[in-house]
């Protein structure tokens, strides 16, 4: 009897041991999984696509008001949405109701809209206020010190002046001005800028008296200008490893893909023009030319005036100093896990993001150099 | 008899040394993923990089599934003029040609290519077709894979690192619910996507290239000599190939992929002993390489034998039992017990599925799936079939090299999935999705 009794209490011991597992076991068998989306596809402006998306669905729903009024009411069950023609909000007016506009939105300082809006025509947003999301069909004005708790969707030019500041993306299909001090997570127009843009400014060095290649010639056999050829080792393909740091005395070009165990510092007028990554930090010397992709495990500063052409990614930061230029064929895009950072006249065809934030500051150049600088 | 306690106490000793190792590299890749929640990731990537692709899909009678994946190829969004896709059919005797001939004729893109004769197997037909290969890039996907829209453009960001040699994404069973087999091995993929292969491409090493839903760049296939077709594993025979040229494997985490998992004891032993033999013969013919490679640091290197040597732990477990029922025999049979119980914990938590239930436990949270964490008890009876079928494995994989015999041949998963009408979204296709609506 006994043994009866111990036996039944060691298996009921043992079962409460998989009892849970069991339970969920039964309730998951026969249901296959379903936690992939196989028609996802990475889109830049997909917050504005799909507020844009629920607009329209939210419009098909009955209204209180005159659909030819001025102001209609949908009621959507969970909350209520205004739409009406032309929005003007005196200073520090809060609004707790997302809102369509089928006209212009302007607003004075200090005010604050708990929701998101759509303009279907331009936007101008005075100093100091805070916004839910936006998606506007037309142009925006962002004064200063404007922030945006989520994102920022514009179809035409956005300006958003000094301080701005946007927690998730700003998309544009047009432009942005992306004003000094501001930030956010990813910013995505064919054309972004900084402040102080100035084209004049010279994109050729004098020509240099020595280029250190990459692959050298084979008759280079002893170290010089910081590169030693014996580092240099071929990884088959067409590409090459040099085991080591570059700090540079001389212009570089690389012509073939490179990866670099170290460090890299370049002297100004270097010319990239296979892919290269570097395991360390990378300083690219002013006036440099990247035809290429250039990816780094560290940081990454790219000096003024220099040129790229394709994918900048680095594991650490990003800095781009004055008059740096992103103008490739197609959309460029730079990513830094960490901070990015732009000073002023950069001009960038693509994206900018940021793991952190992609920020802008004014550099002093800025205004010896910009034209307004004269004065 | 002191020999043999002796003997006893190193085997015991070596035992729990190798198992701790593991469990503090497991603990030590669980940690990194919870405390590093932000993965390392070319996403922000996706849709910039847009090399020329050629996408293989080896298949060898694979009726039931070909159209699905033929299918999912054709209605991806990569640029169609940068893609080619060829469905490469080994030597088929089913329907498998006349299905990928349906789809040839619907879409431009998909150029077949019929083995009709030559070596068998995977790696056989993988290297017969990549001499003839043109594109930056070539991408790979079993049969039974069903990639979404965009995973095209996510396994190809990464190769604007000159360094990366190959690139792997993540494995999804979908087939979950339909055995308790498959519902387990949900909980291995998850543990060693999610948890260890992210992990250790945070922590700078070079991810594990599994053969499918990834890819190599053309260039540094061809520098490394191409696929083995000798080897059991050529994925992972190609990342260490691959490594000790200098090329890395990148691991993109959000290139999420259904497969279907085997449903079968006998199916996943097969899969598994076929895994342990290719593992370990890589392992004997790569650490020499590793010893003296230049561009890898220590680091690096203890990480590469602790990969390679990842199914060694069966047999050690196996070793420390025996040899701790020996002691059990003896004077010191006081502690022993102990011992044992310890061991099989501590084997159990760290080798039910290669990986710890913190490991695993961290991976299924990272992806949401609270309620699966429940089910990881249940690996217990995976825990057994797993060192069964490795040991096996092992066993015969050392009397083949001692007698100089022929080692196990590449043995084809079995698929279960049933053809169905299939349509948008639904698996089970069995001609292009157009021509299916037309008739």
């Amino acid at each position: 009897m006994a043994f009866i009794v111990f036996s039944i209490l060691f298996i009921g011991l043992l079962y409460s041991h998989f009892s849970l597992a069991h339970m969920v076991w039964t309730q998951a068998r026969g249901r296959n999984s379903a936690e992939l989306d196989m028609d996802y596809v990475r889109i830049e402006d997909y917050f504005g696509q799909s507020f844009r998306g629920k607009v329209e669905e939210w419009l098909k729903l009955p209204y209180e008001g005159s659909r030819t009024g001025a102001m209609r009411v949908i009621d959507r069950g969970v909350e209520k949405v205004i739409v009406a023609g032309k929005g003007m909000f005196p200073e520090g007016r809060r609004e707790r109701l997302a809102m369509i506009l089928e006209d212009d939105f302007v607003c004075g300082p200090d005010c604050h809209f708990e929701r998101e809006l759509m303009v279907s025509s331009n936007v101008h947003v005075g100093h100091g206020t805070q916004l839910q999301a936006l998606a506007c069909d037309g142009s925006a004005k962002l004064e200063k010190g404007v922030t945006v708790r989520r994102w920022l969707d514009v179809a035409g030019p956005l300006e958003m002046q000094a301080d701005c500041r946007v927690i998730s993306k700003v998309c544009s299909q047009h432009s942005i001005y992306f004003g000094p001090g501001s930030e956010t997570l990813s910013l995505f127009a064919p054309e972004i800028e900084t402040e102080g843009r100035f084209e004049s400014l010279s994109q050729s060095v004098s020509e240099p008296r020595e280029v250190l290649l990459i692959p050298h010639a084979a008759n280079i056999t002893e170290p010089s200008h910081g590169y030693d050829p014996k580092l240099l080792y071929s990884m088959g393909g067409g590409s090459y490893l040099y085991n080591g740091s570059l700090k540079l005395t001389a212009p570089l070009h690389v012509r073939a893909p490179l990866v670099v165990k170290g460090d890299v510092e370049t002297m100004e007028g270097s010319m990239i023009e296979a892919d290269m990554k570097v395991k360390g930090c990378v300083k690219i010397g002013a006036m440099s030319m990247i035809r290429a992709n250039l990816v780094s495990d560290g940081d990454m500063e790219l000096g003024q005036g220099v040129f790229f052409q394709r994918v900048l990614h680095a594991g650490g930061g990003i800095l781009l100093k004055y008059g740096v230029r992103g103008l490739g064929q197609t959309a460029v895009v730079v990513y830094a896990s960490k901070m990015l950072t732009v000073e002023s006249n950069v001009v960038v065809r693509g994206k900018l993001a940021s793991g952190d934030k992609v920020k802008a500051i004014s550099s002093p150049l800025a205004w010896l150099k910009h034209p307004a600088g004269d004065i | 008899m002191g020999f043999i306690i002796l003997i006893a106490r190193i085997l015991v000793f070596l035992s729990m040394s190798v198992l701790t190792l593991y469990a503090i590299r497991h603990y030590w890749f669980a940690w990194t993923r919870l405390r590093l929640r932000k993965a390392k990731d070319t996403m922000e990537l996706v849709g910039f990089v847009n090399p020329t692709l050629t996408v293989l899909v080896p298949m060898h009678n694979e009726e039931k599934v070909a159209a699905d994946i033929l299918q999912a190829l054709a209605d991806n969004d990569y640029d169609k003029s940068k893609l080619e896709v060829i469905p490469l059919n080994d030597r088929s005797s089913d329907g498998t040609a006349a299905i990928i001939n349906q789809f040839a004729a619907a879409y431009p893109f998909i150029k077949p290519h019929h083995r009709r004769e030559g070596r068998g197997g995977k790696p056989a037909a993988l290297a017969e077709i990549t001499g003839r290969l043109t594109s930056e890039i070539v991408l790979l996907f079993d049969a039974d894979y069903v990639p979404g829209k965009g995973m095209l453009k996510m396994l190809v960001a990464p190769f604007a690192d000159p360094e990366i040699g190959a690139v792997m994404g993540r494995v999804v069973p979908y087939n979950t619910g339909d055995s308790l087999l498959s519902g387990l091995l949900s909980l291995e993929r998850a543990s060693g996507y999610q948890g260890a292969q992210q992990a250790r491409y945070n922590l700078g090493f070079t991810a594990q290239f599994g053969g499918t839903v990834g890819g190599v760049r053309r260039k540094a296939l061809e520098a490394v000599g191409g696929w083995n077709p000798d080897s059991l594993t050529e994925d992972t025979d190609l990342t260490f190939a691959l490594l000790l040229s200098g090329w890395r494997t990148a691991y993109v985490n959000r290139a999420e992929c259904y497969e279907e998992v085997p449903q079968q004891w006998s199916v996943r032993r097969r899969q598994l002993m076929r895994w342990v033999m290719g593992h370990t013969a890589c392992l004997h013919d790569y650490w020499p390489d590793i010893v003296r490679a230049k561009f890898l640091t220590a680091r690096e290197k203890i990480e590469c034998f602790f990969l390679l040597g990842m199914y060694w732990t069966a047999p050690w477990l196996v070793i420390g039992w025996i040899a701790s029922l020996v002691l059990f025999f003896t004077i010191e049979a006081h502690y022993v017990p102990i011992l044992m119980i310890a061991m099989t914990l501590v084997g159990y938590q760290l080798f039910a599925n290669q990986s710890n239930f913190l490991e695993m436990g961290s991976a299924l949270l990272l992806d949401g799936n609270r309620k699966r964490v429940l089910l990881m008890p249940l690996n217990l009876l995976n825990f057994f079939a797993n060192i069964g079928a490795t040991c096996h494995a092992m066993a015969q994989f050392y009397w083949a090299r001692i007698t100089g015999g022929k080692g196990a041949d590449w043995d084809k998963t079995r698929r279960t999935r049933a053809a169905a009408a299939g349509g948008a979204g639904s698996f089970g296709l069995s001609a292009p999705r157009e021509k299916a609506r037309e008739e």
